[in-house]
């Protein structure tokens, strides 16, 4: 994957943007990361109190074995390699697991009237298993439904917010 | 209720579709494309002749160390390929604005043109190979009822069909109960309006619902260009404040056997191959100068 840096993303607003299947990891304190029209894609964002290190990401599938070779060109594509890569790019920061604010957005679903799909939903189970198996605890969780979100994290704060349909939501802190 | 005629108010004040583009539809509806006259197409115009030298020479299409002229990248890229690079530096122009209508960011229209173009020829690739272009054609324009939308509405639009929405409905449904019409039919007129092919509009107006099997209107071609706006949707290309309230057709499903693991695999495709082609059909950078 080629690097993400934040100087790469930045915004003539100063807002970091994050696109589908990106990542990226700021120590900003000026830096707003944001990432667009989640659908059934699943906004990650991780914040450290203490460090001061942002990090968003957006994956659009659960499972990078779908596909051989697609996880060395694009990790952030899937929640098994672009979770991993995320909190490392954090730790590498100054980041640390203990203080760790984590919290998702997105995982929507198409009128699927029998749930023979289910993309938003497996992305959001397959997100909870890995958090769950790596002793990690969601601390907000907007995800589900058919609306379409954008998320924000600012670095300075840790403030997370959703918007949808032009209307703003803080979902950390509460 | 304004119904399609009070929306379509908005299509005379849209760009027309230029010539070049309806010149190469039509070769591409035709089963013959010939590559002599999309190459003619090419050399009269000089935006057109650098965007296509500077695809053949891309990453994408090119071979390193290597330049091409543009007799050379015409032969190089063949005429399908070439037909729909022209077409798609046509087209992106005219996609690539902000619609507060759906509340899609500029350049989101387009990308979900591109992407569903994309998906709809590798799933006729796949299923019906003989309407790969036709595929790739009616995927790229299904959208363009949004223009018209945008125009006449702008940013009220969300607000006027969201008082029809509820749980269970989809917002086609809404925008049905709202205007009398969905984005659908709109966009059928508008490509009817541009002179696009019969069968192009017609992919445009049931991209959201294609008739089932045991209807008189029935059309292979449209269950690809759904199924292909379906992949878009769950890559998150081009999601407006109409979200994902749309239904997936249970004849297309059986139609074209899509499990899930098909379709996660394509959407990963789509993304890989959009990303190719915006690579290809990127303005070139500013050479720098050196001190």
């Amino acid at each position: 994957m080629p690097a993400l840096t934040p100087s790469d993303k930045r915004t003539a607003d100063g807002r970091l943007v994050i696109g589908v299947a990106d990542l990226a990891v700021s120590a900003d304190p000026e830096a707003t990361l944001i990432t667009y029209a989640l659908g059934s894609c699943i906004g990650v964002t991780i914040f450290d109190p203490v460090a001061r290190v942002g990090g968003m990401l957006h994956f659009m599938l659960p499972n990078s074995k779908i596909s051989d070779g697609k996880a060395e060109r694009s990790p952030a594509m899937f929640a098994d390699t672009g979770v991993p890569l995320l909190f490392r790019q954090a730790y590498a920061l100054g980041a640390s697991k203990e203080n760790l604010i984590v919290c998702a957005a997105g995982g929507a679903e198409i009128l699927d009237d029998d749930g023979h799909f289910k993309v938003g939903s497996r992305n959001r189970t397959i997100l909870r298993k890995i958090f769950w198996k790596n002793g990690i605890l969601l601390s907000a969780d907007d995800t589900g439904g058919s609306i379409s979100r954008t998320l924000s994290l600012s670095v300075a704060t840790g403030e997370v917010v959703v918007r949808h349909k032009g209307k703003e939501r803080a979902i950390w802190p509460v | 209720m304004a119904g399609l005629t009070g929306l379509l108010e908005g299509a005379e004040q849209l760009r027309p579709l230029p010539a070049a583009a309806g010149r190469v539809i039509a070769m591409l509806s035709s089963d013959q494309p010939d590559l002599l006259e999309v190459a003619q197409i090419v050399r009269l115009d000089e935006t057109l002749s650098l965007a296509v030298l500077r695809a053949a020479n891309s990453a994408v299409y090119g071979v390193p160390g290597r330049s091409f002229d543009l007799r050379e990248a015409t032969v190089r890229l063949g005429v399908r390929t070439l037909s729909k690079l022209v077409l798609e530096l046509q087209v992106a122009g005219l996609l690539k604005a902000e619609m507060s209508s759906f509340g899609l960011r500029r350049g989101a229209l387009w990308r979900g043109a591109l992407g569903g173009a994309i998906a709809a020829e590798g799933l006729a690739s796949d299923h019906a190979p003989e309407l790969r272009d036709l595929a790739f054609v009616g995927a790229l324009f299904r959208d363009i009822g949004k223009l018209v939308i945008e125009v006449r509405h702008g940013g009220e639009y969300e607000r006027m069909v969201a008082t029809h929405l509820s749980a269970g409905v989809s917002f086609d449904q809404a925008e049905r109960a709202a205007f009398g019409a969905d984005h659908a039919e709109v966009g059928a007129a508008l490509a009817t309006h541009w002179g696009l092919p019969p069968r192009i509009a017609d992919a445009v107006r049931w991209h959201h619902a294609p008739p089932p099997p045991e209807s008189a209107g029935h059309d292979p071609l449209f269950d690809l260009v759904h199924t292909a706006d379906l992949v878009c949707l769950w890559a998150d290309l081009c999601v407006g404040v109409d979200g994902l309230q749309y239904r997936v057709s249970e004849h297309v499903r059986e139609a074209l056997s899509l499990t899930r693991r098909d379709v996660e695999r394509r959407i990963a495709i789509v993304w890989d191959n959009l990303r190719a082609a915006e690579e290809a059909l990127a303005p070139a950078q500013p050479e720098r100068r050196s001190a």
